[in-house]
């Protein structure tokens, strides 16, 4: 197993109060690592600083055989990871221009980016949506819309915050599908959750964030089942 | 009272007879104006984002000058771009008393900390989800700035609109710097007051309609853009 980054001493204080004190963090390549944490455990944090949003105050990090401090991995970070806020932005525009910001960026040309946006929602069943404005949506629209928006970029690692967090069973189930499949595309996955239950099978890592500091998950491979048969683990 | 009414009516034939004049004078107004917001607003947009998003040393003062320095009447800055650019005065050498230039500068340094100190409030209310947003799709920090400025376009036109109420009727400064001179620097405003203190109602009455019209326009346009804005929340 190789690992897509590491992240060596991360510290971040934010109104004098330390909010993440990380020794080691490391996230395998092609595969889903979900971190479980109470609220206000630094899961956000933490996210926002592995995808370059967040500068910390200290922090190293290995990524491609190089080992950067976070300030000159900044861009970088920026560049191949794609984070999803917990209530993800869409912009003021249809559905389809959102999808097609990043392709944009990337300096692509209207008429090669409206049809790969075509092929992406049809990917993920929301081609009805495509004309719609973004902010007419409802909350499990989004979440969808902004998971295609992410993944027409072909991210090298997507961090997902509380994907799931809000939705109701079918959009959990609808959510939890294109997470499958897009594991199964072989990008790398970073989730964090308060919950378990419904993201658990896509997992195959799991850690585990309390005030801060990472501890190791009771187990390295949790299923569903474990969860079930034994409830008191499910409060995490 | 028949004189005032005497007067109204001689304001419209003015103002539907096309007197040059008067044009020229509505014209001139419009001009420096648009000109002082079309400079001061890229610079205010970007020292308001910086102050809304960024932190660094001395930014709660520098938003405290900006709110101060709001409040600073017409008349004094006008007195202080004279002192200025009065012969004698350290710019003097510009030769820029009592032009065009000089209005636009007074009226740029009139706006600048409206438009900040709003475009502020409007960019601190600004969904900070939106500039990571665009950074995580791989937005350069600039097109990250453009895009942001799009989500919060109704407040930002608001702040515009605000800065060009203020120095389209601003009367101090233009008359300071700009010196009232026809066919060269007078505008709505100075012409209102020298025509009314000469008894010269009816071009008066006829300017203060345009300005009248002017500034209801805009308000109740901003009303319905920002209404827009809010339903789309
Ligand atoms: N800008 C900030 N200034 C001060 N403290 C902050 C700031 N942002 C976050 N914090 C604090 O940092 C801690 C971690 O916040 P974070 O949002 O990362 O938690 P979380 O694990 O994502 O919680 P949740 O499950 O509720 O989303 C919290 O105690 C929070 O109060
Ligand atoms: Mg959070």
């Amino acid at each position: 197993m190789t690992d897509l980054i590491d992240l060596n001493n991360i510290h971040l204080t934010l109104a004098d109060k330390a909010v993440l004190n990380i020794k080691s963090i490391s996230i395998p390549a092609h595969q889903c690592t979900l971190i479980t944490g109470r609220n206000g455990s630094g899961k956000t944090t933490l996210f926002k600083v592995i995808s370059g949003l967040l500068k910390p105050n200290r922090a190293t990090i290995e990524y491609q055989g190089l080992t950067l401090p976070w300030k000159k991995a900044k861009p970088i970070l920026q560049k191949d990871f794609i984070y999803l806020h917990q209530n993800p932005y869409l912009f003021d525009d249809t559905v389809l221009n959102n999808i097609a910001y990043g392709l944009y960026r990337a300096g692509e040309s209207k008429a090669v980016a409206h049809q790969k946006v075509m092929q992406a929602l049809d990917w993920a069943n929301l081609s009805h949506l495509a004309h719609r404005s973004a902010k007419q949506l409802s909350g499990g629209e989004k979440q969808r819309v902004a998971l295609t928006r992410a993944r027409i970029l072909s991210p090298r690692l997507l961090l997902l915050d509380e994907p799931t967090a809000s939705m109701d069973t079918d959009a959990k189930q609808q959510t939890s599908e294109l997470l499958q499949r897009l594991k199964s595309e072989g990008v790398s996955i970073l989730i964090c959750s308060h919950e378990t239950h419904t993201i658990d099978h896509i997992a195959d890592h799991f850690l585990h964030l309390e005030n801060g500091e990472l501890t190791p998950a009771s187990s390295s491979k949790r299923t569903s089942n474990v969860t079930v048969l034994n409830p008191s683990k499910k409060s995490i | 009272m028949n004189d005032l009414s005497q007067a109204s009516l001689n304001a419209f034939q003015l103002l539907i007879s096309g007197n040059t004049d008067i044009w020229e004078i509505i014209s001139l107004s419009f001009s420096v104006s648009f000109s002082a917001i079309l400079i001061a607003t890229p610079f205010a947009l970007i020292i308001a984002f910086c102050l809304a998003f960024f932190q660094f040393k001395l930014r709660r003062a520098c938003i405290a000058l900006f709110n101060t320095f709001m409040s600073v009447p017409a008349v004094i800055i006008g007195l202080t771009l004279y002192l200025l650019l009065s012969r004698s005065g350290p710019l003097g050498d510009l030769r820029l008393l009592f032009t065009h230039k000089a209005m636009i500068i007074g009226q740029i340094l009139l706006c600048f900390p409206l438009l900040v100190a709003m475009a502020h409030a409007t960019f601190q209310a600004a969904d900070r989800r939106a500039w990571e947003t665009a950074i995580t799709l791989g937005a350069k920090p600039w097109r990250a700035f453009f895009t942001l400025v799009y989500e919060v376009r109704f407040g930002l036109i608001a702040a515009i609109v605000a800065g060009f109420g203020r120095v389209i009727a601003e009367i101090g400064c233009s008359m300071m710097v700009g010196g009232n001179i026809l066919h060269s620097t007078r505008n709505i405003p100075t012409a209102i007051a020298l025509e009314t203190s000469k008894g010269e109602f009816a071009q008066g009455i006829a300017l203060g309609i345009v300005l009248l019209v002017l500034s209801l326009s805009l308000n109740a346009g901003v009303s319905v853009f920002q209404g827009k804005g809010e339903l789309q929340q």
